[in-house]
This record gives C-alpha cells, structure tokens and sequence, in this order.
C-alpha cells in the first residue's frame, strides 16, 4: 500500500468512528491534556515514576474497549525519533547510577530509557483519544469547551477536504507511477508544474465550494451538529474525577518508592 | 522538525502554548474581520489547508543531493492568503497531523506551531517574501523571495527547536553541536522547500496571473532597493558564517559563554530565579523520597505492575468479547 493510500485510510477511519464505551469527549480531552502535562512534569532521571504513567494508557484502553497491543504496536514508530535525540545522553552523561552484575548502568541511559518510555505513553494517550472520540468529536468537544469556533470550524473544513485531495492526489501519483518509468520522485520544475496545476484546480474547488455553502445559507460558522451530549453523566464525571485524582497523586508521591523501598 | 511530547518539558511546552494560542487568537480576530468582507476565505482556507497535507505526498528530487523532499507550504500559503489567514491555516494542518498521523505531540503542539507555523508565515513572510517579491510579476523576484523566505523561516524554526529542547533539559548534547546540527540539516531542508514554493508560484504566476494580482498579498520594494537588500543579505551570511566559525573554535560552547557572561555560571539550573530553578524546587518539594528514583528495584516494580494490569485488562477484554460473540449467536 502506498504512503498516499494509508493516509487515506488513517484520515478515514479517525473520521467519525468513535467507541461506545468511551466517556464525553469534553472529559476525554481534559484528562488527556492532565495527564500530558503531569506526565512531561516528570523529571528524566525518575525513570520508576514514569513508568507508573504506562497505566493510563493500559487501564484506558481496556475501559474503552481497545487492546492496548494495538495502541502499542501503533506507538512503535516513534521510538527511532525519540532515540534519535535521546542517544546524546548516554554518550554526554556518564555518570554511574547503579549496577546491574557487573554492568554499570549511567545516568545517560536512565534518562534515554525515559525520553523513549515518556514519548510511547504520551504517543499512546492521544492516539486512544483519537480513537475514543474520532476526530469530528472531538472538534465538537473542543468547541464546547470554549475553543473558538474560527479554530473548530477550520480544523472540521481542513479534514473534510484532505480526503477529497488525497483521492485526486491517488490519481496524479498513479499517472506519474505509470508513465514515469520507474523514477519515484519528480525532477522539481516538473514537480512544480502538476502541483501548480493541482493547486488552482483546488482554488477553482474553493469557489465551488464557496458557492455551494452560500447556497445552503452558511453565515459564517458551522452548525454544531446533531447527537452532542450537553450534560455529562455520572460515568463522565467518575472517569474525570478518579483519572485526575490518580494521576496528581502519581505524580506527587513516587509510588515505586513507598512500595518497594529497601 | 515535528516535535514530539517526549522532548519537551511542561514548562516549556505550556509556555509555548500559550504564546501559540494568543496568536491564533490574533489571528482569528483578523480572519474574521476579513470574514465579514469576503465570506470566501473560509472554505479557501480549508481547501488549501488541505491542499498542502495532500502536496506533502508527492515528493521531489532535491537538486544536486539525490535524495528528495517535500513541502512545507508556509510562505507557499502566505503568499495566497496572507500572514495571519495562512497561519491559521498552517495550525489547523499541524493538528491534524498531530491527532490523526501523530506527526508531533500533543503538548508540544504549541512549540510546533510557533516553530513551522508562525516563523514562516508571521515572520518570514512579511520581512522576506513580501519586500523581494513586489507585484509578482517577475519569476526572478518570486524565486529569490521564496528561496530566502523559505531559508530564513526553517533556519528560524530549527533555532526555536535547539532552544525549546534545551530550555527542557532533555539532551545532554552541548548547545553549539545541537545548534549546529539542526542549522545545518535545515539548510538543505529550506533551500529544497524554497525551490518547491518558487515552482508553484512561477507556475501559477504563468498559468493563471489572476490569482496572484487578486490576492493583492505582495507590498513593492523598487529594484534598487532590492538590490540593496540582497546585497545586505549576502554580506550578513558572510558576516554571520566568518563571526560564528570564529566564535565556536573559541568559545566552544557559545550559549553556554554568553550565560556565564550574564549570570556568572555556565549552569542555567543553578540560577533561583529561573523556571528550570523554581521547577526544581517544586520538584523537591512534592518528591517524599527525591534520591530513591536512582534504585533498580523502584523501577523493576513498576514494571511489573504495569505489565500486570496489563495482563489482567487483556483478560477481561478477551472475556468481554466472548460474552458479546456469545451473546450475538443467541440473539
């Protein structure tokens, strides 16, 4: 499968499927964000307490209903990018830490070990929001908790038309695969021109676009949309309540230490 | 230049969220305005937005390095929708590349925007593009103000992403080598970006000069005084090139030199009135046991307890789909 064709079926999958046991994806966003900024609070040489951050995304996914081996697996990729910029400290850091055997562990690679830990989970929280809200949702729940509907209402255009220009973006790419015998990449004057000629294609959309939506009376903001929950239930208000409380205290008192200090 | 949540501590990243949201407020405040005026920018914008995310997919060949790249599209956007319309713009692109293709983190979304977004479009564009490119008439003109823009605006971004990973405090690697590092890949990254934004809009400017006159996006500046301008450029390349060789086998860590300057020490943590400094002490203070983190059997536990509950979910997921299959051949 082509680059072109699994961003095509990424963007449509995130589109509107959203899991049934999922919370309000007002309280959803709000955890999620908690949990980022406690879990990037921790500093690179608490290696044990940020391992505790790992059961979010496990206890989350289960009570959403995903296997936490798929968000993992999908989590994977990021590593050599982490590891890219992480590999400095054990080479820049070599203070000793402790010593397993007789292999002596530094401080460098506790906190590489970190940088990676740190980056899967945090990967992971926002790829079981996308999953648990879908990306129309969460734009709705963004909207109601105050962000602005300029902001909303762009993200909402921006994704409806990515897969329009995907699907024309296929067919360019297909006509270049076959009449480019064998080349991948385009010289960059060619280059230029079918892109050029993709892009006033997309400001002639525009204006049909444009005409179509004075057509059906659109004043300047999107409607909100039909099936938005206003009140949250006392399920939300658990999950909101016990995520938050369980993550503050993971992040002020070190777990590991009070459990297993010798 | 994505980053991602793991090289960016809280401070930073809120801070940097802040400063990116009070722009897109700022920005929202024009787009509006503008809005009420031309009813058109919106769905323009969306489709160009979109436009970008689906150009990223085709590559070309960067020339003279064999290998190849794709645009980045901000002063590409600037050029058709303005500064603040096109920041807008760019923002949405780079959520949605954080939510959907996990391109960048989701705390570090602020650094990303101030990085790629606004140093295009807020601050190359109006100082670069705009002065050398005039009506936009000539291909010379477009091409030198793109391949600039374009230079500055990822060199700018590739700076703000050695400071943000080293205010931090992620990497062990000195300033100057990060600095140099990042300077250095992103200079070819701009100059292919740059060739990129010249071939469309010498393309469209050929094809469809409507477009780019309607826009009424371009200021002037007289070829003399383009000519002055790129003369400057030049010497403060050469200036900049010669001055920093020079500083960097001198001082070998710069950033590091100019602190001790200012507060007398290389260490910035050490510094109480810092925000690394009062974190730190933060830190201290919520920590019952600071110094047991450096204990292996604290970091196997946790682990294990990871794994655990892990096991146990799968479990009961695993249960649960039983039931439900169960339940289904019933019905």
């Amino acid at each position: 499968m082509s680059k072109l064709e699994k961003a095509y079926l990424q963007l449509t999958s995130a589109a509107y499927n959203t899991m049934p046991g999922a919370p309000d994806s007002r309280v959803c966003i709000l955890v999620t964000v908690l949990y980022l900024c406690l879990l990037l609070s921790v500093p690179l040489d608490h290696l044990s307490q940020i391992i505790w951050f790992a059961l979010y995304p496990v206890i989350t996914s289960a009570i959403i209903g995903i296997r936490y081996s798929k968000i993992f697996i999908a989590s994977l990729f990021i590593i050599p990018l982490l590891a890219l910029i992480g590999i400095f400290n054990p080479i820049f850091d070599t203070r000793p830490l402790f010593r397993i055997g007789n292999i002596v562990i530094s401080n460098g690679w506790v906190t590489f070990t970190s940088i990676i830990f740190r980056g899967l989970f945090a990967l992971q929280s926002v790829l079981i929001l996308i999953r648990a809200v879908s990306f129309e949702g969460l734009c709705r729940g963004l909207r109601r908790l105050g962000i602005p509907a300029f902001l909303t209402d762009q993200l909402l255009f921006v994704f409806r038309y990515i897969s329009v220009l995907l699907m024309e973006t296929i067919t360019v790419r297909r006509a270049i695969d076959s009449r480019g015998y064998g080349k991948k990449h385009l010289p960059i004057r060619l280059w230029g021109r079918i892109v050029g000629q993709l892009f006033i294609r997309t400001l002639d959309r525009a204006d049909k676009i444009h005409q179509a939506m004075l057509a059906r009376g659109f004043s300047g903001t999107l409607p909100e949309g039909y099936g938005v929950r206003s009140k949250l239930n006392s399920s939300d208000l658990i999950f909101l309540i016990g995520w938050s409380g369980a993550l503050i205290l993971m992040r002020v008192y070190n777990i590991s230490a009070l459990l297993f200090h010798n | 230049m994505h980053m991602a949540d793991a090289l960016v501590s809280t401070p930073v990243a809120l801070t940097a969220g802040v400063a990116a949201a009070s722009l897109l407020g700022i920005a929202g405040y024009k787009v509006n305005r503008e809005k009420n005026v031309n009813s058109k920018i919106i769905p323009l914008m969306g489709v160009l937005g979109a436009f970008i995310f689906a150009a990223q997919m085709i590559n070309f060949t960067i020339p003279g390095t064999g290998s190849s790249g794709h645009i980045i599209g901000g002063i590409l956007l600037a050029a058709f929708l303005g500064p603040w319309a096109a920041f807008l713009t760019l923002s949405s692109v780079l959520i949605i590349q954080c939510l959907i293709f996990a391109d960048g983190g989701l705390l570090a979304l602020g650094c990303n925007i101030i990085n790629m977004a606004a140093m295009s479009t807020l601050v190359a564009y109006p100082l670069i593009f705009r002065p050398i490119a005039g009506q936009g008439s000539s291909a010379g003109r477009l091409i030198a103000a793109s391949l600039l823009a374009c230079l500055v605006g990822i060199e700018l971004g590739a700076c703000a992403v050695t400071l943000e990973t080293e205010l931090s405090g992620i990497t062990a690697l000195p300033t100057s080598y990060f600095l140099a590092l990042m300077t250095g890949i992103h200079l070819a990254i701009g100059i292919g970006e740059g060739l990129a934004t010249a071939a469309i809009l010498v393309f469209v400017a050929k094809s469809r000069p409507d477009l780019l006159a309607t826009s009424g996006q371009f200021g002037s500046l007289s070829n003399k005084n383009l000519k002055k301008l790129l003369w400057g450029f030049g010497l403060a390349a050469v200036l900049l090139g010669g001055g920093l060789a020079f500083f960097a086998s001198e001082y070998p860590d710069g950033l590091e030199w100019s602190i001790q300057k200012i507060t007398g020490s290389t260490e910035l943590e050490s510094s109480s009135s810092s925000i690394a400094g009062s974190l730190e002490k933060v830190q201290s203070a919520t920590s019952i046991m600071p110094d047991y983190d450096n204990n292996l059997a604290g970091i196997i536990g946790a682990a294990m307890v990871v794994i655990l509950v892990w096991a146990v979910t799968s479990l009961l997921l695993r249960n649960r789909g039983r039931k439900e299959e169960m339940n289904e051949n019933k019905q």
